[in-house]
């Protein structure tokens, strides 16, 4: 202390100087966003995203959950789990096993979100199994989100190229978009205490990367791509002719996930 | 007669209209102060949040940031019937292993019967509502028994983890015979 009073006294406005420019210094690199610590020898998964930095790409992105495919290994819930550190008992996305007994009564079952795969039979079905199939969830990231509309303070978004996000300084966790989203693909995250939800990986889309678990899906169950480029993969499958539905499409919300090859049973 | 109103007479009028100006004003700045500055930038968020968001940590990455060092697995891993298989799912992920370029831990490395539990995760027939165009199911332990092995045997003891079918077509070729329902 004493020190310091000393600077002072030598030269008030050399000491001003200092601190005044240290402080504007320090807090200009904090406004400065690091840079992104990719590599940039990964091989560009989304052509045109790299170099990229308008706030809104030109892109619409959409989402194929393909359920014929999808064998529920889990390992989109692995990759998940790996990249955003979810704690535990919560999902950002997870696996759905739909059984369907011949008298059309459906049994649903998702043990620790599909986390751990599915090692065990159902045992507890009373006839025979007419039809059983996995069922991934994640954000549908709506047309018209229901979410974004009861934040009362801002903080969850609806970004122009589709995303819906949530600003995690400005939540105040009081939980009205998690009784709001008609999918429950939100929870409250019990360590920072403010929502949270799959984005469909912002981040690594924006950097040229499919979402992790799209990546990681060995079946290839999981398709991400951009609708206006004619040539995409999702294009192509949601304007030929095959069997696509959205989930509870009466709520209203438009979403932009799509399942292919999806039962009427599921909810 | 008419009762003349002097200005005092307005004075709580006045003070009214002072009060609300005053906390107007002070409304105002404290808006001013709480508000983020992106606030309304784009809409009624952060404008800053959309930063935020495309800096949020990338720790998963693809089987080719594996390949780069990791040669003579690549040279098997992307010939074989498992080359869609992520190295992560397995392994954990690239951040936990690698961090701003430099190694930072070992990865794990799954031996003995937790092989089998992984190959099961997938291949385990028991479990109706795989797909078979996605996937090959196998029945345990009615495979051992169908291929004639000891009951004990992991599943890594004739398959290589890498590419499954390696040391299964080796064999096939070595006994000069053809190998049934062979996928590409």
């Amino acid at each position: 202390m004493i020190d310091i009073k000393k600077e002072i006294q030598k030269d008030r406005r050399a000491f001003i100087k200092n601190v005044l420019s240290g402080t504007i210094a320090g807090s200009l690199l904090m406004v400065i966003p690091a840079g992104a610590a990719l590599d940039e020898r990964l091989p560009e998964q989304l052509p045109g995203m790299r170099g990229d930095d308008s706030p809104f790409t030109e892109k619409k992105f959409a989402f194929v959950v393909d359920v014929t495919a999808c064998i529920g290994c889990g390992s989109c819930c692995v990759a998940d789990k790996n990249e955003y550190n979810v704690p535990d008992g919560n999902y950002r996305t997870w696996v759905e096993r739909y059984v369907i007994d011949d008298h059309d009564e459906v049994f649903v079952d998702s043990p620790n979100g599909g986390l751990d795969g599915y090692t065990e039979p159902r045992k507890d079905i009373p006839y025979p199994v007419r039809d059983t199939f996995f069922v991934p969830k994640l954000c549908n990231m709506c047309e018209k989100p229901s979410c974004v509309q009861v934040c009362p303070v801002g903080a969850t978004y609806k970004t122009e190229d589709g995303f819906i996000l949530i600003d995690k300084d400005r939540c105040v966790g009081c939980g009205y978009c998690i009784q709001a989203c008609p999918y429950s693909v939100r929870f409250l995250n019990p360590v920072s205490r403010t929502a949270e939800k799959c984005t469909w990986c912002y981040s690594r889309v924006r950097q040229g990367l499919l979402p992790a678990c799209v990546n990681v899906c060995p079946v290839h169950a999981r398709k991400f791509g951009d609708l206006n480029d004619k040539t995409s993969e999702v294009y192509k499958i949601l304007r030929e002719p095959h069997v696509i539905s959205v989930l509870k499409p009466g709520m209203g919300n438009q979403p932009a996930l799509h399942y292919l090859g999806l039962r009427r049973e599921v909810v | 007669m008419e009762k003349k109103y002097k200005s005092s007479d307005y004075a709580h009028v006045l003070r009214l209209a002072v009060i609300i100006v005053v906390a107007g004003v002070l409304a105002v700045f404290a808006r001013g102060m709480f508000l983020p500055d992106t606030m309304g930038q784009y809409g009624h968020y952060r404008g800053s949040d959309l930063v935020d968001q495309r800096n949020v940590e990338i720790r998963s990455h693809t089987n080719e940031s594996c390949y780069e060092c990791h040669r003579p697995i690549r040279l098997i891993h992307k010939a074989g019937v498992h080359k869609t298989v992520s190295c992560e799912f397995c392994h954990g992920p690239y951040a936990d292993h690698i961090t701003d370029g430099k190694y930072v831990a070992k990865m794990p490395v799954k031996r003995d019967m937790e092989i089998k539990t992984l190959c099961l995760r997938c291949h385990n027939k028991i479990i109706r509502a795989r797909p078979e165009e996605s996937i090959k199911v196998v029945a345990m332990p009615q495979h051992l028994e169908e291929k004639k092995v000891n009951i004990a045997h992991n599943c890594n003891q004739c398959h290589m983890v890498h590419d499954p079918l390696l040391w299964v077509k080796a064999a096939y070729d070595m006994m000069g015979l053809e190998m049934k329902g062979e996928k590409k």
